[in-house]
């Protein structure tokens, strides 16, 4: 990291950007979304006007030092309906999450290289085509395109004059080239990005992934390189104050926490045809992380069984320094499953990570991967309670098991009716075939499929694994006893509490019989998904992802047969129950490496929690990487890796003003740990102390 | 068919040989190192260990219980809501407990690792040790030993596995009998045998402020190694201050004899003279 760098940096870290943030008026805000209603503008409209709002209202921020610009100065935008008019659609809609477009992958390259004025001429083109076919509606979205896109070239000449003002002709002649102009080097493709990024984030879209970041963006080092434009010093130099970018205004991105805002980036992983694609953007890329040690972007690392150990070698000094990334997800299990639901293999082969772990295809992919949750939990406890009397042996009960697994998709699908999503203009330029077909990507695209968490797996089967030894093989146990036990907390059952918490058998500690509960019911849960259709014409694609709802799934769940206490958190995504004594790494990535996880196929990581110290020689470096890959060649699906030191957080919860940078993951993102609710500080403490 | 006596089995264990491995304990050790990080491996008998820093004194485990595996310890293990009390030192056939090593060979062979007999003292269960082994051939093997064994026994050791970890605590004989309770003859005799051998080693140094980490020592010490023929490193082991956590837990005291607040001396340049690798674990 060079002197420029660490000064940026420094000012990041200090936020020193801040305080070029503008006071906003809530009034002024209201009054804005009251007066689109009494104009009575569509929503399209609206959706428009918002981001031109926004685009207007911004005042151009240079800092010093600075080559890569556009700093967030609004720090908040106004809706686009009156309350009484969202609380109305709400009463006729389904809506996922804020109801806007968000956790996709947009298609940067695209226009990165051809520029915002082609773009244009390709939305004239559209808009004369759909006018001849009197497609009224269509042209009002091409129509607030252009607008959106004409906004963001103001803005940029803003930005220019302003450079131009304080005598940064560099920046001015770079704004004179991009957005306008496709990018012809690295510096104008980064900065063009950065215009892009922060257009979709002014525009109120969320979780704005990265994608693959080294695919697309490779060309324009390699040409810079081969031309000395660049050196490989200074490639790195402006990737870092690109990573940079990313970190300033995240702080206003929605999130269910600090730290959840999506900023996902893909590195390596086969090509369309099937090639390895790492290249040295993406060693760069980890270079720069390795560096800033910044939690965006968020590095999710693609392996297959071709990946050399080497490369995980880049990957472990990352998770080494402790910002809980990258993520691994493999390409031979993943690209498969996403074929057996009907992605084409280019699209497959293509795939990117989600906000935090879902699979989704960039450009073409309206999925919304985690739009329900099913808690496997709460299924199994109301099987032990209606069922386990009447069931004569284990797989008679586990008939009834699938039947309730049944039910509960149902209902928790049924609901997903009739949902409603404010139109995207300005996203629909980065999506693929939107300007052709002259349709929003809110609407949808290629793929329109839903996907559905499989939250508290572990718990799940280690409450079956307890019944079917103590209920049904060794019959040391009643049913009735059991059911009371778990219906009164365990209060008045303490021999029977500490056996099946202790005792019994648990996933993640290579048991066969807990491991084989675990392949029939993820097999039960894909093929109950199977026969599922959402009402946009997609399928439903079952995953092993928890995100928050280990923690809200627990609120509707009493104790469970794994010796689980209410309250008690229950396994968070594809990892062990928190209550569990583990053998060690070899058995945890023996048993999660059982299920069929190509079916499993919406994602959903097995986290690993080792020591810091384990990191301390390369010789122990190079260990940890080999038990990564071992979990990826025998089947694995996605995995993660912290390094923990738990008298560190117990430490930083006491004296948060002194560990202000200390990052942690907490489900599918990394985050400042003293910036978490405490629910979650807990439960991460909770987790790391069994799991080393 | 033989039965031996274990306290642990650790997985990854990454500071015990190359790649991925396990790591089993052998319980019993001949020797009594003031210093001992492992108490819990001295005794070959079943023990009593209960980790008391998290006990609320509910006084639930000093009821009388029925347990068979309970008995004679005057607590139970089974009633503790966080099993506090446990007893330590597990029997098998040597057959058996080389099953449960050798579960997930693969990814202990894939990664060029295997397994680590360690204790306590492997070779102090010789019967039970040497069958094991045949069990897990041809899986690589390492050791961990003091040395302290009949000769034939450590002969036949050397022979039979992968990499051998062998410790030098001290090349002065009463020093040695001093701190670690035996006579260090036919220790420096085995380690004579295992420097013309054609297996490989590593040869472990616990650095005892005030004790063996003395210029001389040391010097004596890349003496006796120099001429090995198949000696990978030395590795220097500095004592630290979580020895004495696991002896409360076992109501033993810990009365290590030296003084534990004292810097230790490293002394690497004199292995370097000799031209021997040495690193700091």
């Amino acid at each position: 990291m060079n002197e420029r760098i660490k000064i940026l940096l420094c000012n990041v870290l200090q936020k020193k950007h801040h305080l070029f943030r503008q006071n906003i008026n809530i009034d002024e805000l209201s009054e804005f979304t009251l007066n689109m209603k009494e104009q009575k503008l569509s929503d399209v409209q609206r959706a428009k006007k918002r981001l031109s709002w926004v685009l207007t209202n911004e005042i151009p921020v240079i800092l010093p030092h600075e080559r890569i610009v556009f700093t967030k100065t609004i720090s908040k935008i106004p809706e686009i309906f009156t309350e009484g008019e969202w609380s109305n659609i709400k009463n006729e809609h389904y809506i996922h999450e804020m109801g806007r477009v968000c956790n996709i992958s947009s298609n940067f390259s695209y226009t990165i290289e051809v520029g915002l004025e082609y773009r244009k001429t390709e939305v004239l083109k559209a808009i004369e085509f759909h006018s001849a076919k009197k497609n009224k509606k269509g042209v009002e979205f091409l129509l607030s395109i252009l607008q959106s896109i004409e906004d963001v070239e103001t803005l940029s000449d803003r930005y220019a004059q302003k450079a131009l003002e304080i005598g940064r002709e560099d920046i001015y002649f770079m704004l004179k080239k991009v957005p306008r102009k496709g990018a012809k080097t690295f510096h104008e493709a980064l900065q063009f990005f950065r215009i892009l990024h922060f257009t979709l984030w002014a525009s109120g879209n969320y979780h704005n992934t990265v994608g693959r970041f080294d695919q697309y963006m490779l060309q324009y080092l390699e040409k810079d390189l081969d031309l000395g434009i660049l050196k490989y010093d200074s490639a790195l130099e402006l990737l870092e104050e690109f990573f940079l970018s990313f970190n300033k205004d995240s702080d206003l991105y929605p999130g269910m926490q600090q730290g959840d805002n999506g900023q996902s980036m893909v590195l390596g992983g086969v090509d369309e045809n099937g090639y390895d694609g790492f290249n040295l953007l993406s060693e760069l890329c980890l270079k720069a992380s390795l560096e800033l040690k910044l939690i965006d972007p968020k590095i999710n690392l693609r392996v297959n069984k071709d990946t050399a150990i080497e490369k995980y070698d880049l990957g472990t000094e990352l998770t080494k320094v402790g910002l809980g990334f990258p993520q691994y997800s493999n390409d031979d299990v993943v690209i498969p499953g996403l074929l057996s639901k009907g992605y084409s293999l280019e699209d497959s082969r293509n795939y990117v990570v989600a906000a935090c772990w879902e699979f989704i295809i960039p450009g073409y992919g309206m999925d919304i991967p985690n739009i329900t949750a099913l808690s496997f939990t709460k299924v199994i406890n109301t099987s032990i309670i209606k069922h386990l009397e009447n069931s004569k042996d284990f797989s008679s009960f586990m008939a009834k098991v699938r039947w309730e697994i049944s039910e509960e998709l149902s209902s928790i699908t049924t609901s997903l009716n009739n949902i409603y999503m404010e139109p995207a203009p300005f996203q629909s330029l980065l999506m693929n075939d939107c300007i052709e077909k002259a349709q929003d990507i809110s609407l949808g695209n290629r793929y329109n499929n839903y996907g559905i968490h499989g939250t508290g797996i572990s718990t799940a089967v280690d409450s079956l694994a307890a019944v079917k030894k103590y209920i049904f093989d060794e019959q040391s146990i009643g049913a009735q006893e059991l059911i009371a036990a778990v219906d009164r907390n365990f209060e008045g059952y303490r021999d029977l509490w500490l056996k099946l918490k202790y005792d019994a058998p648990k996933m993640g500690n290579d048991d066969e019989i807990a491991d084989n509960i675990a392949i029939e019911l993820l097999d039960i849960f894909a093929e109950l998904t199977a026969g599922l259709v959402n009402e946009k014409g997609g399928c439903y694609r079952p995953g092993s992802g928890s995100a928050m709802y280990y923690l809200l799934h627990v609120r509707d769940i009493g104790a469970s047969a794994d010796g689980r206490k209410k309250g008690e958190p229950i396994s968070a995504n594809f990892s062990p129950g928190l209550n569990v004594k583990l053998n060690g790494p070899v058995s945890i990535i023996r048993s999660f490496s059982k299920p069929d996880m190509k079916k499993i196929m919406n994602g959903g990581p097995l986290t690993l929690e080792l020591h810091d110290t384990v990191f301390r020689n390369p010789d122990s470096l190079r260990k940890v990487s080999s038990l990564v890959k071992s979990y990826m060649d025998m089947g694995g699906q996605q995995l993660q890796i912290n390094a923990v030191n738990r008298e560190q957080l117990i430490e930083a919860k006491k004296h948060p003003e002194d560990h202000k940078n200390l990052i942690v993951r907490v489900w599918g993102w990394s985050g400042y740990f003293v910036e978490l609710d405490e629910m979650y500080q807990d439960h991460i403490i909770q987790r790391i102390e069994l799991n080393v | 068919m033989s039965k031996g006596i274990i306290f642990a089995i650790e997985e990854f264990a990454v500071h015990d040989g190359p790649g991925i491995r396990k790591l089993v304990f052998f319980k019993g050790c001949p020797l009594r190192c003031s210093w001992c990080h492992n108490p819990e491996g001295l005794s070959f008998k079943k023990e009593l260990m209960v980790s008391e820093a998290s006990c609320s004194h509910c006084e639930k485990c000093r009821e009388v219980c029925f347990h068979e595996e309970c008995q004679g310890f005057g607590r139970c293990v089974k009633v503790c809501s966080q099993r506090l009390p446990r007893i330590v030192g597990q029997q098998y056939e040597a057959s058996e407990l080389a099953k449960i090593l050798l579960k997930g060979k693969e990814v202990l062979t894939g990664s060029g690792g295997g397994i680590t007999i360690s204790g306590g003292e492997p070779l102090a269960q010789p019967i039970f040790l040497f069958d094991l082994i045949s069990h897990l051939k041809p899986v690589h093997i390492a050791i961990e030993t003091s040395g302290f064994a009949k000769k034939e026994i450590f002969q036949r050791m050397v022979s039979e596995i992968d990499l051998v970890l062998m410790d030098v605590k001290h090349t002065d004989p009463k020093i040695h009998k001093k701190f670690t309770g035996v006579d260090n003859d036919q220790i420096l005799e085995n380690l004579q045998f295992l420097s013309m051998s054609e297996t490989p080693f590593i040869i472990r140094i616990p650095l005892i402020p005030g004790v063996n980490d003395t210029l001389m020592n040391m010097g004596k010490t890349a003496v006796l190694l120099k001429d090995s023929r198949n000696l990978l490193r030395v590795e220097l082991l500095p004592y630290h201050q979580t020895a004495p956590a696991k002896y409360e837990m076992l109501s033993k005291q810990f009365t290590p004899g030296f003084d534990t607040e004292k810097m230790v001396n490293f002394h690497t340049e004199v292995f370097k003279k000799y031209n021997i690798k040495v690193c700091v674990l």
